[in-house]
């Protein structure tokens, strides 16, 4: 069994759990057999930590950005320079074209998926002919009671009307459809047969 | 900036649910849709427009050059996307309307209408909510006869007839029946 003489140099270390496992053990053994050692232990512990508790940590909220900054500001050979700068670019570059392809990507994602209002939309854009597409029959001009559009008026159906036909059948050859647009409204016209 | 790879899946993911879920909305199929009609005879029998038309009287006198609009029939009735609803209408006329779905603020729907038995006009269009449609031409007594179709999925009739007409007019009820 190791002597209290040589014990003692390890108690400051073993209270700060730095020795090597087997000492700590040896330690350990000690000082559940010497009381001697177990009190000088129990004052090195009260020891540290009233140190603890009467010491001021320094405060370090913005120490090391105060340092970056600081080594930023040290003078930097010219080469190094401009490695940073095409570095920075690069990264730039890098962000646009990633958040360029996340856009583009989206939008794709968006079009298929909403195909049926990119249809609508394409209709709507192809011109006034499209909201009579598949109108079975010509149409014609409309009888004389119909009461004249003025000069910028569209007499057809237009893109401003509130329906859009995408089918018209009849037996009636004479059917005529047409839009006012200042009224909103399309009208299917189907004159009696003589 | 940079953009990590996780913000860049998280970012499409996110857009595409969106879309997804717009498109889900725009096609939900359980909304009832009412439709309006009202039949009117126009004639160049310099009576003036019958007050209880008188909300459509402008688009009426905007739309034809006649001198007598008199309302003849007004009817309405509900249905919901894909169910058939018949209307009967003055001068043995039938219409048939259906609407198929309800496509943003359009209402897709196909519209037949039935000289008795015989089919007039079949057609399929997109009508704006609360938008009307009007078809005209028929001869009516000593006139023609205009339709107007009214479709709403909020049951507001659109744009419609003074709001005494149904009380006035004789019209007979919807039906709704399946091809």
């Amino acid at each position: 069994m190791a002597e209290c003489g040589e014990i003692s140099v390890m108690l400051g270390a073993f209270e700060d759990s730095e020795l090597e496992p087997n000492e700590m053990q040896e330690v350990a053994f000690h000082l559940a057999r010497c009381e001697s050692c177990t009190g000088i232990l129990a004052d090195y512990s009260t020891l540290g930590r009233n140190l603890r508790s009467i010491s001021v940590e320094p405060k370090l909220a913005g120490f090391s950005s105060a340092v970056i900054a600081r080594v930023e500001r040290l003078p930097q050979p010219a080469h190094i320079r401009i490695a940073r700068f095409f570095r920075r670019q690069m990264d730039s570059l890098g962000a646009g074209l990633a958040w360029g392809g996340a856009v583009a990507a989206a939008a794709v994602l968006t079009i298929i998926l909403m195909t049926p209002y990119a249809e609508q939309f394409a209709r709507k854009g192809a011109g006034s002919g499209t909201s009579v597409a598949d109108a079975t029959h010509e149409a014609v001009p409309a009888p004389n009671q119909i009461a004249s559009s003025s000069g910028n008026e569209p007499t057809m159906a237009d893109n401003d009307s509130q329906a859009v036909i995408s089918r018209l059948e009849s037996p009636n050859r004479s059917v005529a459809v047409w839009s006012e647009p200042r009224r909103d409204t399309t009208v299917i016209w189907l004159p009696d047969q003589p | 900036m940079t953009l990590r790879p996780g913000s860049l899946a998280f970012l499409i993911i996110a857009i595409a649910a969106l879309g997804t879920q717009g498109l889900c909305y725009a096609q939900a199929p359980t909304k009832q849709v009412y439709v309006y009609i009202d039949s009117v005879m126009a004639a160049d029998t310099n009576e003036g427009t019958d007050p209880r038309l008188s909300p459509m009287d402008k688009k009426l006198r905007g739309l034809f050059g006649f001198s007598t609009y008199s309302l003849i029939g007004h009817i309405e009735g509900e249905t919901s996307c894909g169910k058939m609803i018949a209307f009967a209408l003055p001068g043995g006329k039938i219409l048939h309307v259906q609407p198929r779905a309800i496509d943003n603020d359009m209402i897709a729907m196909e519209i037949v209408l039935f000289d008795g038995t015989r089919p007039m006009m079949t057609t399929d269009l997109k009508l704006k909510n609360n938008g009307t449609l009007i078809v005209g031409g028929p001869r009516y007594e000593t006139g023609m006869m205009i339709i107007s179709i009214g479709a709403s999925t909020s049951g507001a009739q659109p744009g419609g007839t003074h709001s005494a007409m149904q009380a006035q007019v004789a019209g007979t009820p919807g039906e709704s029946a399946a091809h």
